[in-house]
């Protein structure tokens, strides 16, 4: 009976198999290897989780450290350099778009080119920019505003690039139909299709700012960021926590925030 | 009512609602540059003091990055100042660094999408029939996805010590808490005839998600991991700036002997490894897709 329903069974099935075998293996193997290759030890990992255990019972109850006030400019500073940056950011990002726009520059070649040069630049952390900046113009928020904004040009600009190629072409011509100056074109055939797309993405960029924001006081480009380094380095967990909850917070506030204004803007 | 009140009141009417808009509009402006002026004033962005004329600082400092290149020496060796490899005089090591960083990433999308796969069939409406579970699952992965993987790897880096583990733990725990979220959208939109099926014919819980839920997921869970290894191995470049491991070492380094010219190598080296890994895993993605339409 058995090697009734072997035989019966279709023969690609079993290869199938053998390929899935195969496949699982070779992920296997380059999970080991790259294991090794870093050097990940359970014996490392086993003290450094129960280091963690400490440090996460440490946290417990969090405190303010007695500078609660010092925080809270650290916070605001933060969520100002998430603005800036964005505003910045978006600034430069909407003649880049325009540049960028399959209807605007009709050149293929340069098109292609240009587009591919904002991919490249496209998965640049913010940390990354802000290590250079603060190196060129000296510690402070600036570095920070101008990292944040470097890390979002290449994102914004393409998607502005796509929202202008995807409007629609014929509120521009009715416009222009009714014999208007070019600027009103743009203002009523244009800007109605792309102020709430921009809009909303220029809100999700605000978001995403100032979870990155959060992180460049690290290589001391401002915000909370240098504030965390600092207690994390003397192993001030309680206060670490109270920081990270306080961030938490603020980080739905303004995630709510963003989500009715974008409901709003619609 | 005669005609001419009509158009009285219409033009009445037709002026109340322009200056309604532009009163809302004119509000939301005011409101807009408000909050951004006090952005711009809090972050001292036009009164910081970064050195001097700020034109000339920003000179200054594109000299200093774009590096010292000679047309006629520019294949020479390392010795040669002004040649592409004296540019890039540490290549090895920056290679040796990029494939750490590399490497970081892929084990993290590994653990990172194998975590995410438990975490969303706790935290998915069809599989996971108890909501109090669901709700802590997803409350926690919220708070992971709130929290940078910077200031994750700030932490582990303390416990762990300075090196990739503290790394791969941190990307992989910021893995877990956004292909999670997505992991359990794909889990809430199968079909569920084809596990009615298996349950009708008699199959176990281990046998209904072996043939009734895999077959329909793995694709999209395949190209959402994939996505978040692009996202991965940008994010591992910025970890080792904080001691966690990869090649951001190299770039702390070279900051620190305040050698941009290096720094911009490193990072040209680095953005081109990204750019092979996305067009690769788009590739690989956009096959994913054909041949999950393909079937019916």
């Amino acid at each position: 009976m058995s090697v009734m329903s072997a035989q019966t069974r279709p023969v690609t099935r079993n290869w199938g198999l053998v390929r899935g075998i195969l496949w699982t293996a070779l992920g296997l193997a380059a999970v080991v290897a790259m294991i090794m290759d870093l050097g990940l030890s359970p014996k490392g990992m086993a003290a450094g989780f129960g280091k963690l255990g400490q440090f996460l019972a440490a946290m417990v109850p969090p405190s303010d450290g007695g500078d609660f006030s010092r925080i809270l400019a650290a916070l605001i500073e933060t969520l100002a350099m998430a603005l800036a940056g964005t505003c910045l950011g978006v600034l430069a990002a909407i003649p880049l778009g325009i540049i960028g726009a399959k209807n605007v520059v009709r050149n293929p070649v340069f098109h292609f080119i240009y587009r591919r040069g904002l991919d490249i630049f496209r998965g640049v952390p913010a940390l990354v920019w802000a290590l250079i900046f603060v190196a060129a113009f000296g510690l402070g928020p600036f570095g920070g505003v101008l990292a944040l904004a470097a890390a979002d040009i290449p994102s914004l600009s393409k998607l502005f690039a796509e929202a202008l190629e995807n409007g629609d072409p014929g509120p521009v011509e009715g416009v222009r139909a009714a014999g208007v100056s070019p600027l009103l074109e743009l203002r009523f055939g244009l800007a109605p299709q792309m102020a709430p797309i921009m809009a909303s993405q220029c809100l999700y960029f605000l978001e995403s700012n100032f979870r990155n924001a959060a992180v460049l006081g690290i290589v001391g480009a401002g915000g909370i960021g240098f504030e965390l380094e600092e207690r994390i380095r003397v192993f001030a967990f309680d206060q670490v926590a109270f920081i990270i909850l306080l961030y938490i917070v603020a980080v739905s506030l303004l995630d709510t925030a963003s989500a009715w204004l974008r409901r709003t803007l619609r | 009512m005669s005609p001419d009140n009509a158009i009285a009141d219409f033009e009445a009417a037709r002026r109340r609602q322009l200056r309604r808009q532009w009163l809302k509009s004119g509000a939301g402006l005011l409101i807009a540059s408000l909050l951004l002026a006090a952005a711009f004033h809090q972050s001292q962005f036009f009164t910081a003091d970064i050195g001097g004329d700020p034109a000339r600082r920003i000179l200054d400092f594109l000299t200093r990055l774009v590096p010292d290149l000679r047309g006629e020496v520019l294949f020479r060796g390392t010795d040669t100042p002004g040649s592409l490899s004296a540019w890039f005089y540490d290549l090895p090591r920056w290679l040796d660094a990029i494939r750490e960083t590399v490497e970081m990433a892929a084990l993290a999308t590994v653990f990172g999408a194998i975590g995410a796969t438990l975490a969303s069939f706790l935290c998915a409406r069809n599989l996971m029939p108890w909501a109090p579970v669901r709700f802590v699952v997803r409350r926690a992965l919220e708070v992971i996805r709130t929290l940078p993987d910077l200031v994750l790897a700030l932490i582990l880096v303390a416990a762990f010590g300075a090196g990739p583990t503290a790394g791969v733990i941190a990307l992989t725990v910021s893995t877990v808490g956004s292909l999670g979220k997505l992991f359990a959208e794909i889990n809430e939109e199968v079909d569920p005839r084809q596990l009615e099926a298996l349950d009708a014919a008699g199959a176990g819980l281990l046998t209904r998600i072996r043939f009734g839920l895999i077959p329909q997921v793995l694709p999209n869970y395949a190209s959402y991991s994939l996505l978040r290894l692009e996202g991965n191995v940008a994010a591992a470049g910025a970890l080792g700036i904080v001691g966690a491991g990869g090649i951001g070492l190299e770039l702390q380094r070279a900051i620190t002997y305040t050698e941009f010219s290096t720094y911009l190598a490193i990072l040209l080296l680095l953005v081109s490894v990204i750019f092979v890994i996305d067009l690769t895993s788009e590739a690989i993605r956009h096959r994913l897709i054909l041949s999950q339409d393909r079937e019916p």
